[in-house]
């Protein structure tokens, strides 16, 4: 049986998706783009312009088609999704790369001794209450004891014990200890550059106002601005004789202090495990020599048990 | 610049928090800009390229007196300010004199400075409308196809190629819907005069100070793409053309500056877990379901069914075929004994 004719009208009926071209076609599927660099034909190009155009269009187009139809694809509600290649045509950025989060001195701490990120989950389950509610926020648990009815008090308790005053306290600490913390992380990673710079700006504006007419008879420098943002506040004329006296007994310790010339360096940053600490802390409060000895009596001693 | 603000609540923080450079970066919003005069035709040119460009296209509706290209003006800086305004990256600029008849300047923009510039004219331009066939949904991602040799060796069309293709373009996307594709954007230049060929070729410093008049024409064209049955799995293409259709000429040009564009053409790195895991790439067989729960599939490989128990009758036991009618009766009694027992 001869199928050559049943072959070639089947063939008829469904047109060739192969292009045929002198420089093979360059499809970017990444960002569906080709490039076609045959040179244009001059002949086809002034014979019939518009036509011309639609072809090559046509041509470049079915390139790509076709690279974009042999790629992998997954099935979505609306049809089949064709897995892109990242794009090799290289596009300029409209905006800079993101700098990277400078670490918080915990998260240094963690990565040194290996620790993982639990995630805390916002909300948690109240037994009594039987629902769900928030960690910390609107009817948080953390204000579980200050905003209940009815409180405990225990019986060597002072007669003016305010337990609920008790708990708030303690929550406002910690929450003024992790703001301490956040600003001294912010203090590590600022550029010391700019740091300088703000204290430079600082001195400036104090030095001015730092004459007996408070810088008002000053000669003014040209182009000298005047200072922002700077107001005089006024005491109250009359004020709590005890208050003054605690103002002006605050003011006379801080000169008479050497707060600062006593400040330590601060730490540096590669041992941000503090050894000595931590050999106390494992040792129990014994020093590493304590250690050393006890390893060895751990392996005499499990010997015995066994 | 404008002045950095510090965020004073949660939507401003959004905002912000939206406008921060990031790693793989979406599309880049055009402006579409009026000189002091345009006249009908750039009107349209430019409404038709935002009606491409859109849902990432912002018109400004009034007349701006900028002159890019003028370096006594503070153009650049009202254009600066307005990227910084509307967290734009790219500006059509569409202003018309009796020197230059509809010019059209693309301006992009890298970290909120001028980063290149282009300046083409309108030769010829049809509108949509004066083509009756059905147009492309707007939002669609269009094919972008490039014919001539010069678009990979002569600067100014390289800049040109990279322009238009950051304009409709730019995101680099993971996945495609193959049947979303709509329509192609067909950019297309004249025969390449010998001046420009490769044979007699000028070192390329050389080739730049080509005068614009020499230049081959562009001729950008927009189809609608109808996929027929090939008989394979890969369609045979036929084009519509949808408009617009436009024919430009090349006039004015300022290039990036080499140091901005180290800056600009930095990447990501990539970390070898993610190559690892393929970038991209959809995990197989998992798929979060509408209750935000995360759904396997595992393959069991195929079952075999001659061990299958089925419901037990007396007629399919393996025996019964040779056994005699009379057999039948001795039989049933232990096993309903055995029924019982259970």
């Amino acid at each position: 049986m001869d199928v050559s004719d049943i072959l070639a009208s089947h063939a008829a009926k469904f047109q060739a998706t192969t292009v045929e071209k002198d420089i093979h076609l360059d499809a970017d599927p990444g960002c569906l783009a080709v490039s076609d660099l045959n040179p244009i034909d001059e002949e086809s190009y002034n014979l019939n312009l518009e036509e011309h155009l639609q072809t090559l269009a046509r041509d470049g187009t079915q390139v790509l088609i076709n690279a974009l139809f042999s790629l992998p694809t997954t099935s979505s509600p609306d049809g089949p999704l064709a897995q892109l290649p990242p794009p090799v045509f290289q596009l300029p950025r409209a905006k800079p790369l993101p700098k990277p989060k400078p670490p918080t001195k915990w998260e240094l701490f963690a990565k040194a001794k290996g620790i993982q990120k639990k995630r805390k989950e916002k909300r948690v389950w109240d037994e009594e209450k039987q629902e769900w509610v928030n960690r910390w926020g609107k009817g948080g648990k953390n204000k579980q004891v200050e905003d209940q009815w009815i409180t405990e008090v225990p019986h060597n308790a002072e007669v003016n014990f305010d337990p609920r005053k008790e708990a708030r306290d303690e929550r406002k600490v910690r929450i003024a200890k992790n703001e301490k913390q956040q600003q001294q992380n912010l203090a590590r990673q600022a550029n010391p550059r700019e740091t300088r710079k703000r204290e430079i700006e600082r001195d400036l504006v104090q030095t001015r106002i730092s004459t007996a007419s408070m810088g008002r008879f000053d000669k003014q420098l040209e182009g000298e601005k005047k200072p922002h943002g700077i107001k005089r506040k006024f005491n109250p004329t009359e004020e709590n004789a005890e208050d003054e006296r605690k103002a002006s007994l605050a003011l006379l310790s801080k000169i008479e202090s050497d707060a600062k010339k006593m400040r330590k360096d601060p730490q540096r940053e590669d041992n941000i495990v503090n050894v000595r600490k931590a050999i106390r802390h494992a040792s129990k409060g014994k020093g590493a020599l304590a250690m050393a000895g006890k390893s060895d009596g751990k392996g005499n001693k499990r010997k015995g048990k066994r | 610049m404008l002045r950095t603000v510090k965020p004073k609540n949660a939507r401003s923080k959004r905002v912000l928090d939206a406008r921060a450079p990031k790693e793989v970066e979406g599309p880049r919003t055009a402006v579409f800009v009026k000189g002091t005069h345009t006249g009908e035709v750039l009107n349209n040119v430019m409404k038709e390229l935002m009606a491409l460009k859109r849902p990432n296209a912002i018109s400004f509706s009034k007349k701006n007196a900028i002159h890019p290209f003028d370096d006594n003006t503070d153009s650049l800086q009202s254009v600066e300010f307005w990227a910084g305004k509307n967290d734009a990256s790219m500006f059509v600029f569409g202003h018309s004199t009796k020197k230059r008849p509809d010019g059209l300047t693309f301006i992009r923009l890298y970290h909120g400075r001028v980063f290149d510039m282009i300046e083409v004219g309108v030769d010829k331009f049809d509108s949509m409308t004066d083509f009756k066939t059905p147009k492309a949904t707007p939002g669609h991602k269009p094919l972008m196809h490039f014919a001539s040799d010069l678009f990979d060796s002569h600067p100014r069309f390289m800049q040109l190629k990279s322009m238009l293709l950051d304009l409709f373009n730019s995101e680099a996307i993971d996945s495609i819907c193959l049947p979303g594709i709509e329509h192609v954007i067909s950019v297309s230049l004249s025969p390449t005069p010998a001046s420009l060929n490769t044979a007699n070729s000028a070192p390329d410093g050389a080739r730049d100070t080509t005068k614009p008049e020499e230049l081959p024409k562009v001729h950008i064209r927009t189809f609608t793409v109808k996929l027929l049955a090939s008989g394979t799995r890969i369609p045979r293409v036929e084009l519509t053309p949808m408009g617009p259709f436009l024919d430009l000429s090349l006039r004015r040009f300022r290039e990036a500056d080499p140091e901005m564009l180290k800056q600009a053409m930095k990447r990501p790195k990539v970390t070898k877990q993610d190559v690892e895991k393929g970038l991209g790439q959809k995990k197989k067989n998992m798929e979060v379901d509408e209750m935000g729960d995360l759904r396997g599939r595992i393959h069991l490989g195929k079952q075999d069914l001659s061990k299958l128990q089925t419901r037990k009758m007396k007629g399919l036991k393996p025996g019964m075929d040779q056994e005699d009618g009379d057999s039948e009766e001795e039989e049933e009694e232990p096993r309903r004994k055995k029924n019982k027992t259970r």
